[in-house]
């Protein structure tokens, strides 16, 4: 092909599929795509792309595919340490390069490079295991947790509003309870799981190596409070509770999901009540009340 | 006739803001002249880079560095991408709003990477009518970097200092000029810095980046990851006395050590200020081999870690 002939577009498209080739630049020299966009013989690359005195066309070449997955999965390594604590550089390096041929980037923003991992390993997961929790569930829960933490770190908060008080919750009679509404923060989340993995993580994030924990379901509630992602166990009845008001229902109905759940007796779920509200109004699960 | 840097302030020495620091800015309040944002780590925030980004563009000017326009592809412009743009940059009265000579990314793709674009009439058609879009868009003119680049297309017609001339007159926008990145190209193309620093119209160049790089014996990598060697301070003083002064900015993304010493490493300009100062000897512009067998990569964009208690 003529350099005449030859567009910026199919260069470009040439070139961005040889440098993101898995297999290196001499197999994405001969993939069909790359042949699709320029004809070409690996010996003919001088064609497209100059040499130096000092280095060949493909070497040229080679630094920008080089570049290019080392820095996707230097990112995905920052997003995902306790993953990469757990898997291992290299099983998180492979798997993250699969990863990066299914969801290649397309975002302005690296922040967005690592948001399909979860979903990716929950997809690739050995179908044998389908009904049994193990070491990949544990693996796809390290995954799902570090990606929230990302998402609660730099997304809509709660720093800039005005938060409830005391004053507002005892302005509420007690007759009028049941039929409140709780808005939950924007940056709150409710997560289950399997194992602990949120204590992996926090090992894992200070350069620790944490052992695989036992499995033990795990309820956690995550918010943001002055910029800083905070996460804390909440057994599962609080689990429920929450988990009810976040769905909208109001505080009686959300109680009464709960009381029939059988998760706690209801002398104690009555001693409780008080308590819970309480801490979580201080750690500003709630943002807002509304009467009907 | 056009103003000095297109009219824009000399802001003076300033220092790429990077989050590691974030702590000791907040804290010291550094007398630092300015400080340089990666635009899209702030774009989309609205959690601690945003709140401290507000911080510290109540202290300090601030100027928007992007590395995702992408203006050198054929891919359509992304406009919901400018109007987040100008809108930050109206938010944090961003002096103003500079990215590179490159393409990232085609098909929708985006590699995060800073790549080249042949020098030809098509492609320098191609940019000037994307440039004149975006500061339509943008309301403002756009000032472009000129890259590091580590190959060459057969395609070019004209040398990189040509097209980025022409660019500049023909789009009628700024120039960043980034001294290191010249000395980083000017190795792996094997062309004369100087000549490149001559040529480009000083006027319009608004801001100047240093930085380090690595010599992996056969080519150079921007790596942006140490101090900047004497050769790039030799170009900085070219340049220093065809504009009469820019905002100067250091960048440091790859081993970044406390912000004292990044701070005082663009402070090492000052030395190469004085205008009655003569140029060094071409003879001095070698270096030795740091890296000959170094995995090292570029690194335009970085990802904020999520702070969790």
């Amino acid at each position: 092909m003529s350099n005449e002939s030859r567009n910026l577009d199919q260069l470009q498209r040439w070139m961005q599929t040889v440098i993101s080739w898995p297999g290196g630049v001499e197999a994405g020299i001969d993939s069909e795509a790359a042949q699709s966009e320029i004809p070409l013989e690996r010996s003919e690359l001088e064609t497209v792309v100059t040499a130096s005195s000092r280095q060949t066309s493909l070497e040229r070449m080679g630094i920008y595919a080089n570049a290019y997955y080392a820095r996707l999965l230097e990112c995905l390594s920052e997003e995902y340490p306790a993953l990469v604590s757990a898997m291992g550089k290299t099983a998180f390096g492979a798997f993250s390069m699969e990863y990066l041929q299914e969801f290649h980037p397309t975002s302005y923003t690296l922040c967005d490079l690592g948001a399909h991992f979860p979903q990716f390993l929950t997809e690739h997961k050995p179908p044998a295991e389908e009904n049994e929790f193990n070491w990949t569930d544990f693996l796809i829960e390290i995954a799902t947790l570090e990606r929230v933490y990302s998402e609660v770190f730099d997304g809509p908060g709660i720093e800039q509003e005005t938060l409830l008080t005391a004053e507002v919750l005892n302005s509420i009679q007690p007759e009028e309870w049941p039929e409140v509404t709780l808005k939950m923060a924007p940056c709150f989340r409710l997560m289950q799981f399997q194992f602990p993995v949120h204590e992996f993580i926090s090992q894992a994030r200070k350069g620790n190596s944490p052992q695989v924990p036992e499995q033990q379901l795990t309820c956690l509630a995550i918010t943001r409070r002055n910029y800083i992602v905070r996460r804390e166990v909440v057994s599962q009845a609080e689990y429920l509770l929450l988990s009810k008001l976040q769905q909208g229902l109001n505080v009686g109905d959300a109680i009464t999901c709960l009381a029939e759940s059988d998760l706690m007796e209801p002398e104690e779920l009555g001693a409780k009540l008080h308590e819970w509200f309480k801490h979580w109004t201080t750690a500003a699960f709630f943002i807002d009340v509304s009467k009907q | 006739m056009l103003k000095p840097r297109l009219g824009h302030e000399n802001l003076g020495l300033g220092v790429g803001l990077r989050t590691v620091h974030f702590p000791h800015i907040l804290e010291h309040q550094p007398e630092v002249d300015w400080f340089e944002i990666i635009s899209e780590n702030f774009m989309d925030s609205a959690g601690r880079p945003r709140h401290v980004l507000e911080q510290i563009a109540d202290r300090y000017p601030v100027v928007m560095h992007g590395v995702s326009l992408s203006i050198g592809s054929t891919d359509p412009l992304n406009r919901e991408y400018l109007k987040k743009l100008k809108t930050l940059a109206e938010s944090i009265n961003a002096r103003w709003i500079s990215d590179h000579v490159c393409w990232t990314g085609v098909a929708g793709r985006n590699t995060h990477d800073l790549l080249p674009i042949p020098y030809n009439e098509n492609t320098l058609t191609h940019l000037v009518k994307r440039i004149r879009i975006v500061q339509d868009i943008l309301e403002r003119p756009l000032v472009l970097e000129n890259p590091s680049s580590y190959l060459e297309f057969q395609d070019s017609t004209m040398s990189e200092s040509e097209f980025v001339c022409r660019m500049a007159e023909e789009a009628d926008c700024g120039l960043l000029l980034d001294v290191n990145n010249v000395y980083v190209s000017s190795v792996n193309h094997e062309f004369d810095p100087v000549k490149y620093i001559e040529m480009i119209p000083a006027e319009r160049v608004v801001q100047c980046h240093l930085a380090g790089h690595t010599n992996c014996g056969t080519h150079l990598i921007d790596t942006h990851n140490g101090q900047v060697i004497d050769p790039v301070w030799n170009l900085f003083q070219l340049m220093h006395q065809r504009t009469g002064g820019v905002a100067t900015l250091l960048e440091w993304d790859a081993d970044i050590p406390p912000f004292p010493v990044v701070h005082a490493e663009v402070l090492k300009a000052r030395k190469y200020m004085d205008e009655n100062l003569p140029v060094r000897n071409q003879a001095n512009l070698e270096e030795t081999v740091t890296n000959p067998s170094s995995a090292a990569i570029p690194h335009p964009a970085s990802f904020i870690v999520a702070e969790v208690e």
